[in-house]
């Protein structure tokens, strides 16, 4: 390991000293406001690393960790995506939690993110567990952290058993793999004649397909959303999904994974049943967080033709810029979502502001709350100026160039199925409240406390301004995304 | 010869671990599990990886699973866990795996007696596998610390709860 490798290892050297860092303030003074200080000043010194980082030009690392501009978009995503849940965790543990301590959490936030950094460079079977598992069961605690209730434990304990499921189905095909071609290693040349390693890529894509919630391996997500707090859910949703998506893209286009015709037309399969079957169900919920579970799942299976056309040597380019430039709306829409509830989380006793009654007529009450929650929705529905325009613009991009029509169709009519329950949220907002007492004694009621969540709200509103800044003028995020993905692999 | 010893010692892993999957006694389908891992071990000796094998024993075998009977055992302690505790003790439980144990012990044995290194290649040393884990992959003994820090926090937060619900039941 030389010098210049250290450099290009400086923003996960520091997200590790700030854990550290984090461990030894909680071990001698128990604060919950000095732990999200040491937090987000580790966070924020690992953004201002990620810079130092691509100074030191693209590099592997011990054949292990692929440090380049890619992985380093990936990793500011995950780094902001972290300083948002901190930022909106901490009013919510605050109000929450009152026996248990509190600092724990950020301690699992940070190495859940650096589980996803490694995830996001990953070029070595190994290190593909490993950052796996570090996100993975800093998740199964963070989303068992509430103290009270039942539905948090439940909703870990579910995730912690089919993920280990899927993690051993993606061992196993990870054996297979090795049993055929004889490396560990990415880059290892994949023979779509040998049995063994089709087999072994298809139990691998199944893991993943169950990390990332597609139908027909979705069957947690709804519950899992549902029952953790409200910031974790935003965190899963974005960061765990956003780790395996970047991964999966630098695996097919560095093994040629998806080589095999059988496997191509599997992945083509379970997008477009992803993408209907997940705005169906959507349409039944009234829970919002089961709503945005459902349309996770189409979401994802949206981005899978980005997977797919990676798969062709001449679409790389093409589909890894895609995918950076989907994930990065996606996460921004996401968690200005899941901010508005944890917002109202916070303020409000009990469970989760996660019915839709409960926004009901935000739009007089909370006007910047509800404007926001809009913005996020009509950003998920793809309606022009917001950057899910733009990310969905990519999407078919990528599906014509490389003329994937069958899942151009399916994304579709998928969005046009989408839009119904999108435009719902923001039908229930507008709605006066049915009594109108009602109303004023749940305005009346967190008034003094409201006051308090001010650091949360200005997230969920940067995040909301994102949405329509970048969706009017996305020049940055397409340039950086562009760069990053011609420099790939060269 | 090789072929035969590994399927044998195979067909031991996968029948203990059937029965720790099936067994409705915790204590039980511990036992089953220490005779599968003593299974991996000789398979791991027979691709010649002794010293992995070795820490197979030691580290799966020995430590982790005894770590579990302790836990299981010392669960719920009151009067009825003797009862449970006599039952868990009940004669001919030792004889299954007995049995199978006896047939690794048979393999090693005669391994050890032939002591030809067969066509599995070079065995790989203690020398080796710190090479490795120190040089090529010191990114993943760093990553796999951080994994078990997070493991640590987490069921620390986690084991507070159940301690703090088992207060209130008892008081």
């Amino acid at each position: 390991m030389t010098g210049a490798d250290l450099q290009a290892l400086a923003p996960h050297l520091v997200l590790i000293g700030g854990t550290l860092a984090l461990l030894l303030a909680i071990s001698f003074v128990r604060s919950h406001v000095l732990a999200l200080a040491v937090t987000l000043a580790t966070l924020v010194a690992t953004l201002f690393a990620l810079p130092a980082s691509n100074a030191a030009g693209a590099r592997v690392i011990d054949g292990f960790l692929a440090i380049d501009a890619y992985a380093n978009f990936f990793n500011a995503l995950f780094v902001i995506a972290a300083i948002a849940s901190a930022l909106l965790g901490y009013r919510y543990l605050e109000r929450r939690i009152t026996l248990a301590h509190r600092e724990e959490f950020y301690v699992l936030l940070l190495t859940a993110t650096l589980g996803a950094m490694a995830m996001a460079s990953a070029t070595h079977f190994a290190a593909f567990v490993l950052g796996l598992e570090v996100l993975s069961i800093s998740l199964y605690a963070m989303i068992a952290y509430p103290e009270e209730g039942q539905a948090p434990l439940e909703a870990a304990l579910k995730y912690l058993v089919l993920s280990g499921v899927a993690s051993t189905t993606q061992l196993f095909g990870m054996a297979l793999a090795y049993a055929a071609t004889g490396s560990m290693a990415f880059e290892a040349a994949f023979s779509a004649s040998s049995l063994l390693a089709v087999a072994g890529q298809a139990m691998i894509l199944a893991g993943v397909a169950f990390k990332l919630s597609l139908v027909p391996f979705h069957m947690w997500t709804p519950d899992v959303y549902q029952g953790a707090p409200a910031p974790v859910t935003g965190f899963v949703a974005t960061v765990s999904k956003g780790a395996v998506v970047a991964l999966l893209l630098r695996y097919v286009v560095e093994t040629g994974a998806l080589g095999a015709a059988p496997l191509v037309l599997g992945v083509v399969i379970i997008a477009v049943v992803s993408m209907v079957v997940g705005n169906l169900l959507a349409l039944l919920q009234d829970n919002l967080k089961r709503i945005l579970a459902y349309s996770s799942i189409a979401h994802i299976g949206y981005l899978l033709i980005a997977v797919v056309l990676a798969a062709s040597i001449s679409g790389a380019p093409m589909a890894l810029e895609t995918g950076m430039v989907y994930l990065a709306g996606y996460f921004l829409m996401t968690l200005a979502a899941f901010g508005v509830m944890t917002v109202l989380s916070s303020e409000a006793g009990g469970e989760d502001a996660e019915r839709l009654e409960a926004y009901e007529g935000l739009f007089w009450q909370r006007p910047l709350l509800a404007a926001t929650l809009s913005a996020a929705a009509l950003s998920l529905a793809g309606i022009p100026l917001t950057i899910g325009f733009i990310a969905k613009f990519y999407l078919f991009a990528a599906g014509a160039e490389g003329e994937l029509w069958t899942l151009v169709w399916a994304l579709v009519i998928g969005s046009a199925i989408g839009v119904y329950y999108y435009l719902r949220i923001i039908f229930t907002m507008t709605k006066t409240p049915a009594a109108e007492d009602e109303g004023e004694a749940r305005e009346a009621a967190p008034a003094a406390e409201r006051a308090g969540a001010w650091e949360a709200a200005a997230v969920v509103v940067a995040l909301g301004a994102g949405i329509v800044v970048f969706g009017i003028y996305p020049t940055p995020i397409i340039d950086i995304a562009r760069a990053a993905a011609q420099a790939f692999g060269g | 010869m090789e072929l035969t010893l590994f399927y044998i010692a195979a067909a031991v892993a996968i029948a203990a671990a059937a029965l720790v999957v099936t067994r409705l006694n915790a204590a039980h389908a511990l036992v089953w599990l220490v005779v599968a891992l003593l299974a991996i071990a000789v398979i791991f000796f027979l691709l010649g990886a002794p010293f992995a094998a070795a820490l197979e024993i030691v580290i799966y075998a020995g430590a982790i699973v005894v770590l579990f009977l302790f836990v299981v055992m010392m669960l719920n302690l009151g009067r009825r866990s003797i009862t449970r505790e006599r039952l868990w003790l009940e004669p001919g439980m030792w004889i299954g795996p007995a049995i199978l144990t006896a047939i690794l012990f048979g393999e090693m044995i005669f391994l050890i007696a032939s002591s030809d290194t067969g066509d599995a290649g070079s065995p790989i040393g203690p020398k080796a596998v710190g090479e490795a884990l120190f040089g090529q992959y010191l990114l993943a003994v760093e990553l796999a610390a951080m994994l078990l820090l997070a493991a640590l926090v987490g069921a620390y937060h986690l084991g507070r709860r159940y301690l703090r619900d088992r207060r209130e039941e008892a008081s």
